[in-house]
This record gives structure tokens, C-alpha cells and sequence, in this order.
């Protein structure tokens, strides 16, 4: 369980990415963080992933304050995350596989395992046939499922994404959507976008973000510009 | 292992210039080790044999040198006097002088001294010997151990001090090339090692391949350095040998184990063998330590 409480984020020159936000994410949820830029969605998951730390509130994941962790609890906090971003961040001298397996290296698995996960994976986010392709090789569509893939794997139990579908054309779009559909069902994912269509085609829980501030909290929601 | 070949071929230029410094600055390391351990296996041996040479004046007559070679038999603190007559001082002269003749066109038997080679029972009684013979008629001069140590010890100390002061820098540069190399291999993973903190890698794994590539040009820079040390001891056996002819060995000690430093053996290449080896590993690990650190 994700709990954000009276949570701001506050910047030395005193202007705030963040203020006083509140809300919980149970197991399991697919929740929608979305608002106009500079809304706040990125600062939500980068005070998850403890990328940068709240002026003010405590969050907890699992019931592990994330605040106080020091560096080794920060790095065990993000081997339970697995991340999507809108621009990929595929390492491009790796190939597919192991741009995958990257997830579950860095936590120490067998290679047996490794080599099983990533083909469900693989398999999971349709580029099966892909896995020995660089980057280079590949198109906007498929290097987002490599990121998708790459945060499923390795008993990764939270998914942000942060505009995940920022560079993807319509068709493309929906065919990710499709992947983090079947997502949704296993694991919690906080889907950071601001694009109405795709949050109005699934009637998932909405969080709207404002100018820091956090504006309405629908559990079963739609979302209008 | 193909990871760091590769990204070393991929910075040719850097790798180079991190190989170079690394080579020299082991290459020097061991000479340091082996010089140091060869003035104290010269000073170990000449420390454990107490003896005293008295040179007699040109005009000393054989009837003075009987009479100091008895003084010195009647007190019972030697165990062995060797009489060097003018005649094999000049043979030893000869050998000596036998690459240079003009030397030996200028000196001839007459001009050389007679001299008694001495050997003390016990070191401590080299002071007294040394005091007893330096009066007595005919004697020019009386040599021991103590001038020929001192100045051992005087030369293994300015050794010590000149080869830590080049050695120093050396390594410190080492460290500074390394650091610099790698920072900039690093700089151009900066995205990579980003994503790694974000899936949570520890600071070991990502700094893992950037230790593996140091350490990696630390192993053949000491292979290298190696190379060229033993190459060049064995060059100079034949050297060393008419050098240290009568020298049955050389014993120093490294760590607190006794070790045989002349003739040349294979635990003494193992010992320098490891000493440059530990220099590499602690150059290698400082500079991938401080160049990984930046960007943790």
C-alpha cells in the first residue's frame, strides 16, 4: 500500500511542486495521476522512486517510510519498483533481453530465472521475436514495451509510469494500453499522463493534480480538460 | 571480460595513456624493491662478517707487517689474517683494470700497498682492533666494517628517500590519469548509471565494471612491468656474477620472511612480482573508487 499524507514539496526559492497532498493506493489499484504540466504527477513518482525527498508529509510504501530511508533502504525501496517513462531510458549498447534482464540483475538473480522471467515478459508485451534487436532496431512502440517489460520483471510489485505514451502514435498508444490493462490486474500502477482519451477509455481510479495541489480523487472516474 | 575489452578498444587513446603511467609507475616500483632489498642483503652481509684491512705505507718493510701480523694473532680476537703482498694487490689491480691499460701502463707493484685482511671472532671487537692498529710503525691506514656499513646505510637511506619522492609522484599521477580516464568513460555512461539507481542497482554493481576495467589495465601493466624487470635482471647476471664473485648469497627479508635476494631465484620475482602487483591493485581501486564516487 502507497500512502501519501499532507504531503508538499517545496523549493529553495519557495515556489512548490507539491502541497499538502493526500491520498492512499491499495494493492493491487490502478490509479491515474493527471493534470496540466507542472502539476505535480512527476514529483509524485519521484518522491516515490525517493529520487527527491518531501519538504513536509510522510509517504509510505508497504508501511516503510520512505522519507527517513537512508541510501540502502532507498535502493531496496526501488528494487519493488519497476519504472516507464515517456522517453524509454533503454540503454542503447544492450540488446532486448538484456535491457530486460537489467531489472533482475541488479537484484541479484540466478540466470536461470532471469531467462525465465524476461520471456514471460517478453511474451507478456508481444516482442518475442525481438529479443536479440538493439535499440537502434527498433521503433518508439516496441522500445516503450522493452521499458514495460523491463519494470514487470523481478518481483517488482509498484509500476510508475510517467507519460508513457508521451511519444507514441494513436494505434501504438492503445496497444501499450492494452499491456498495462493486463498490468493492472497483478500489480499497483500509477499511471502518470495527461492525455483525456486514454484515461476516459479505462474507468480506473483518477487522481487530478493542479498547480501542486490536489483537485479530485474519483474512484471509478473519467477526466475532462 | 569482453564488456571491459570492448570498452576499452572503444577509448583507445585513454587507455593508452592510463597503460603508460600505470606501466612506468610499477616498472619503478619495482626497481625501488629491488634495489632497496639488494643494499640490504649487501648490508646483511657485510654486517655479518666482522673484518679489518690494514694498509701498510709504500716503504713499510716486511719485518713491520710480521710485527703487527703477530700483535694481532696474540690477541686472540681473530680467526683468520690474510697477508695481500704488493705483488697480488697488483694482480687484483690488474683484473680490475683489465678493460682500461692506460690505467695499468700508469701503476706498477711498487706504487701499491701490502695490505692484512683480518677477520674479527665477534663484530664488537672490530672498534678495538681498529684502535690497536692504527698505531703501530709502518701502517697507513686501517679500514673496517664500520666505514663500509655506514656508507651503505648513508646510501640505502638517500635511496629510500630520492626513489620515495619520484615514487610518490608517479603514483599520485597514476591515480590522477586513472581517475581522469575513467571519469570521463563514466560521464558518457551518466544516463546508464541513472537508469541502474532507478531500478535500484547498489553502488558495488554500478561501480563493478568501471573497478573490472582499471584492475584489468592494473594486471597488464604489472605483467608488463614484470616483464621488463626480470628481463632486465636476467641481462645482468653475467654482470652481477663477476660483481659478486665470492658472494655465496644475499639475504634481505620482505614482510618478515628471511629472503635470498643473490643469486636470483624464483621467490624473489614472486615477492617483486607481488609488490608491484599490490601497488597496481591499490592505484587501480583508489582511482575507480574516486571516479565512481562522483556520480553515486
Amino acid at each position: 500500500m502507497i500512502s501519501f499524507q499532507n504531503v508538499s514539496v517545496r523549493y529553495p526559492l519557495g515556489n512548490s511542486a507539491l502541497d499538502g497532498v493526500s491520498f492512499d493506493v491499495e494493492d493491487g489499484e490502478f490509479v491515474y495521476l493527471v493534470g496540466p504540466s507542472g502539476a505535480g504527477k512527476t514529483t509524485i513518482l519521484r518522491l516515490l522512486l525517493n529520487d527527491i525527498q518531501p519538504s513536509e508529509g510522510s509517504i509510505t510504501v508497504n508501511d516503510f517510510e520512505i522519507s527517513k530511508a537512508k541510501f540502502k533502504q532507498a535502493t531496496q525501496l526501488r528494487r519493488q519498483i519497476g519504472i516507464v517513462f515517456q522517453d524509454f531510458k533503454i540503454l542503447p549498447e544492450s540488446n532486448v533481453f538484456e535491457n530486460i534482464a537489467l531489472s533482475m540483475l541488479v537484484k541479484g538473480y540466478q540466470k536461470a530465472r532471469i531467462a525465465k522471467e524476461v520471456e514471460e515478459a517478453l511474451r507478456l508485451t508481444d516482442i518475442a521475436n525481438k529479443k536479440y534487436l538493439f535499440p537502434a532496431q527498433l521503433s518508439a512502440g516496441e522500445l516503450q514495451r522493452v521499458a514495460i517489460a523491463r519494470a514487470v520483471v523481478g518481483d517488482r510489485t509498484i509500476i510508475l509510469a510517467d507519460e508513457p505514451t508521451g511519444n507514441l502514435d494513436p494505434k501504438t498508444t492503445w496497444e501499450v494500453m492494452k499491456i498495462f490493462k493486463k498490468l493492472g490486474k497483478k500489480k499497483t500502477v500509477l499511471f502518470a499522463t495527461h492525455n483525456v482519451d486514454i484515461v476516459n477509455s479505462m474507468k480506473r481510479r483518477v487522481i487530478i493534480l493542479k498547480n501542486g495541489k490536489l483537485i479530485k480523487d474519483k474512484k471509478k472516474g473519467g477526466y475532462e480538460l | 571480460m569482453n564488456e571491459i575489452i570492448n570498452s576499452l578498444r572503444r577509448t583507445p587513446y585513454q587507455t593508452f595513456a592510463a597503460l603508460s603511467v600505470l606501466f612506468f609507475t610499477l616498472l619503478l616500483s619495482g626497481l625501488l624493491f629491488i634495489s632497496l632489498t639488494f643494499l640490504q642483503g649487501l648490508l646483511n652481509y657485510v654486517e655479518t662478517r666482522p673484518r679489518v684491512i690494514v694498509y701498510f705505507q709504500i716503504k713499510a718493510d716486511e719485518k713491520q707487517i710480521n710485527a703487527v701480523k703477530e700483535l694481532v694473532k696474540n690477541s686472540n680476537k681473530t680467526s683468520e689474517i690474510k697477508y695481500v703482498s704488493k705483488e697480488e694487490a697488483y694482480e687484483i689491480y690488474k683484473e680490475f683494470t683489465q678493460n682500461d691499460p692506460l690505467l695499468l701502463e700508469m701503476t706498477s707493484p711498487e706504487i701499491l700497498p701490502a695490505s692484512l685482511e683480518i677477520d674479527a671472532i665477534k663484530p664488537e671487537y672490530l672498534p678495538e682492533l681498529a684502535d690497536m692498529l692504527k698505531n703501530q710503525p709502518g701502517v697507513d691506514e686501517v679500514q673496517y666494517q664500520k666505514d663500509i656499513i655506514d656508507n651503505l646505510l648513508s646510501l640505502t637511506s638517500k635511496v629510500r628517500k630520492i626513489t620515495a619522492v619520484f615514487f610518490g609522484y608517479l603514483m599520485f599521477m597514476s591515480i590522477i590519469v586513472l581517475t581522469t580516464t575513467l571519469s570521463f568513460k563514466i560521464a558518457l555512461k551518466r544516463e546508464e548509471i541513472g537508469i541502474l539507481k532507478l531500478l535500484g542497482a547498489s553502488n558495488m554493481y554500478i561501480r563493478k565494471p568501471f573497478i573490472g576495467e582499471s584492475v584489468f589495465l592494473g594486471i597488464i601493466a604489472t605483467a608488463l612491468a614484470n616483464i621488463v624487470l626480470i628481463g632486465a635482471l636476467i641481462s645482468m647476471n653475467t654482470f652481477l656474477h663477476e660483481y659478486f664473485a665470492g658472494v655465496p648469497n644475499l639475504m634481505s627479508s620482505f614482510v618478515g620472511i628471511p629472503l635470498q635476494v643473490w643469486p636470483f631465484n624464483l621467490t624473489f620475482a614472486i615477492a617483486t612480482l607481488s609488490v608491484t602487483a599490490i601497488f597496481s591493485l591499490f592505484i587501480t581501486l583508489v582511482s575507480s573508487y574516486v571516479a565512481t564516487n562522483r556520480y553515486l
